[in-house]
């Protein structure tokens, strides 16, 4: 498993255990706040944040680095391309025609800061909410939408499908790679056509299937008299309780505070 | 072409709250031409351990040795182990993907850089081998095909590649009882015509009726190596394992507790022992059929 980004880690922490209708629009907050954050003192109070959450939510911190191992290579972009293209400042290092100045090298790296705290706060949310608590959280913000005619019931149907298809598909592709593979196939050798031509073994079955169960669900959903959301009624009933209220006080205090930092 | 397996154990997601141990310290040693069974409850191990043979995962402890190749070591081609160890896996048809038939099983040949006539008449020897001769249907699309065709087919490109050993995961699984025969009979065939063939199985009864020895796994353990006869004489460790006897096995066993001691151990196929019967009851061979 390479990808952990929407990737649940089960237990049973005070921050699994809050209302994902909480956690969502904490994050948001938090989302807001890392954008309206400006110096490195705010960044600070936002790190111990997270770190703090991590902690409380005992969630393994290797899957948290795991997860920002992909957007990598963005974060170094980010941060040549603030570093080499803010011309004003105090001058630092020059050569050529580049020129680092105090003000891009600070711009550089809060831009990198930036970026890493997005992932986390994201990864917190997904990593501590299994993806039905997630859509069922979606659909419930996005509900009083639905008003204007927004199709809330059936976007949250349509996320929750998916969500529940990554693993499978994961599968699916795993083993229908390794059968290709008996026959000889390589898949991570060969310039770039060589590799492009070498994925059809594998797309072609994988379409098929992916069809052959899209069909089968909709008859499955047919069957059990599925007919979109109106009128439905849930087993498990969103709730707020007390800890939800902590969190979302403890969160919007941090915000605050990177803001007037 | 021996197959050596030295203390494998493999473990899924090490490190993670999923972490799995799906193989425990699994030894044994396949000679050539031997026609081993290998079964176990669901989950057992059984895919892991044959996806093991021909490097498609790596072990996390212990090492597979095929043909004096160790497959642990540096610059042991994985592409040579799996022209000697072809590899079937469950539900075949769903790996199937070219535009016709012939081409599907040409793509294995394909892969091994042999040229495009010996590609096409391996293919075209597979084809017959696994029963579908109709040249007409060769160039059908393998989509269009019955499932029982295409299970054939794909069978068919494992063997376009001519590996010395045929590993098998499940081969019967979800056809009707002609289908399995069919399968069966394939595998008999193959077997006969010198490949050291290996069949993953959940039923006692295929792999009694044409295994030589039997693989017991019951929780990421190999628990029994054995001759069938020698195998369902341990009743209870086949229980154990989640399994259970062949109905004539235990037919034969309830008879011999019941005083017909004539009926020999090594009788546990549906022909042995009518014969078996037939002779305790003293009715000649004749009454079989
Ligand atoms: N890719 C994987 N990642 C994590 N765990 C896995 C993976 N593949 C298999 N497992 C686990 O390893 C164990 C052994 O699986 P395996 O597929 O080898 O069993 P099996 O004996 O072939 O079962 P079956 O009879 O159902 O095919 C199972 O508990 C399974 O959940
Ligand atoms: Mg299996």
């Amino acid at each position: 498993m390479q990808m952990t980004i929407g990737q649940y880690f089960p237990g049973d922490s005070p921050l699994h255990r809050m209302d994902p209708r909480a956690k969502i629009l904490c994050t948001i907050a938090l989302i807001a706040g890392v954008f309206i954050a400006q110096n490195l003192w705010a960044y600070a109070l936002l790190f111990a944040f997270a770190f703090g959450v991590i902690a409380v939510s005992r969630i393994d911190a290797r899957f948290i680095v795991k997860g920002l191992k992909p957007i990598l290579f963005i974060m170094a972009f980010t941060f040549v391309i603030n570093m080499f293209f803010t011309a004003d400042g105090v001058e630092l290092f020059s050569w050529r025609f580049i020129h680092i100045t105090d003000k891009g090298l600070k711009s550089a790296t809060l831009m990198a800061l930036r970026l890493v705290l997005l992932v986390m706060t994201t990864q917190l949310l997904t990593l501590s909410t299994s993806s039905i608590a997630l859509t069922d959280g979606i659909e419930a913000l996005l509900k009083p939408l639905s008003k204007v005619g927004f199709p809330a019931h059936e976007l949250a149907m349509m996320m929750s499908i998916a969500m529940r298809f990554i693993p499978t598909l994961m599968e699916e592709t795993d083993k229908i790679m390794k059968a290709q593979m008996a026959r000889g196939a390589e898949f991570e050798s060969g310039n770039l056509i060589q590799r492009a031509k070498a994925m059809l073994p594998l797309l072609v079955p994988l379409f098929v299937s992916a069809f052959r169960r899209a069909d089968e669900l909709a008859l499955a959903m047919e069957a059990r008299c599925y007919r979109g959301g109106q009128g439905r009624t849930r087993m498990k009933q969103l709730k707020y309780s007390r800890l939800d209220a902590i969190g979302a006080a403890i969160t919007l205090a941090v915000v605050v505070a990177a803001a007037i930092i | 072409m021996p197959i050596e397996v030295r203390n494998l154990t493999h473990t899924y997601m090490p490190g993670t709250p999923f972490e799995k141990t799906a193989l425990d310290d699994v030894s044994f040693t396949i000679g050539d031409g031997e026609f081993v069974g290998l079964i176990g409850h669901t989950g057992s191990g059984k895919s892991t351990l044959i996806m093991h043979l021909n490097g498609l995962l790596k072990p996390t402890s212990g090492e597979v040795i095929v043909d004096g190749l160790n497959l642990a070591e540096k610059g042991v081609s994985l592409r040579a182990v799996r022209e000697r160890v072809g590899l079937v896996f469950q539900y075949p048809e769903y790996q199937l993907f070219e535009e016709t038939v012939v081409a599907d099983v040409m793509f294995g040949p394909k892969n091994l850089g042999l040229s495009e006539a010996e590609c096409r008449a391996r293919a075209e020897e597979a084809l017959g081998q696994v029963g579908l001769r109709d040249a007409a249907l060769w160039e059908k699309s393998p989509f269009e095909l019955s499932g029982g065709q295409k299970r054939r087919v794909a069978i068919a490109g494992v063997l376009a590649m001519k590996p010395g050993t045929l590993i098998l995961d499940e081969p019967t699984a979800g056809l009707d009882p002609r289908g399995r025969d069919e399968i069966m009979g394939l595998m008999k065939d193959i077997h006969a015509a010198g490949t050291t063939l290996i069949m993953v199985s959940h039923s006692m009864t295929d792999v009694s009726r044409l295994c030589g020895r039997i693989l017991v796994m019951n929780r990421a353990k190999l628990t029994i190596d054995a001759a069938p006869a020698q195998v369902f004489a341990d009743e209870k460790r086949i229980r154990e394992a989640g399994l259970t006897l062949p109905p004539c096995a235990v037919l034969a066993e309830k008879l011999r507790a019941a005083g017909f001691e004539g009926i020999p151990r090594e009788a546990y196929t549906q022909e042995t022992v009518a014969r078996a019967i037939l002779a305790a009851l003293g009715k000649g061979d004749a009454a079989c059929k």
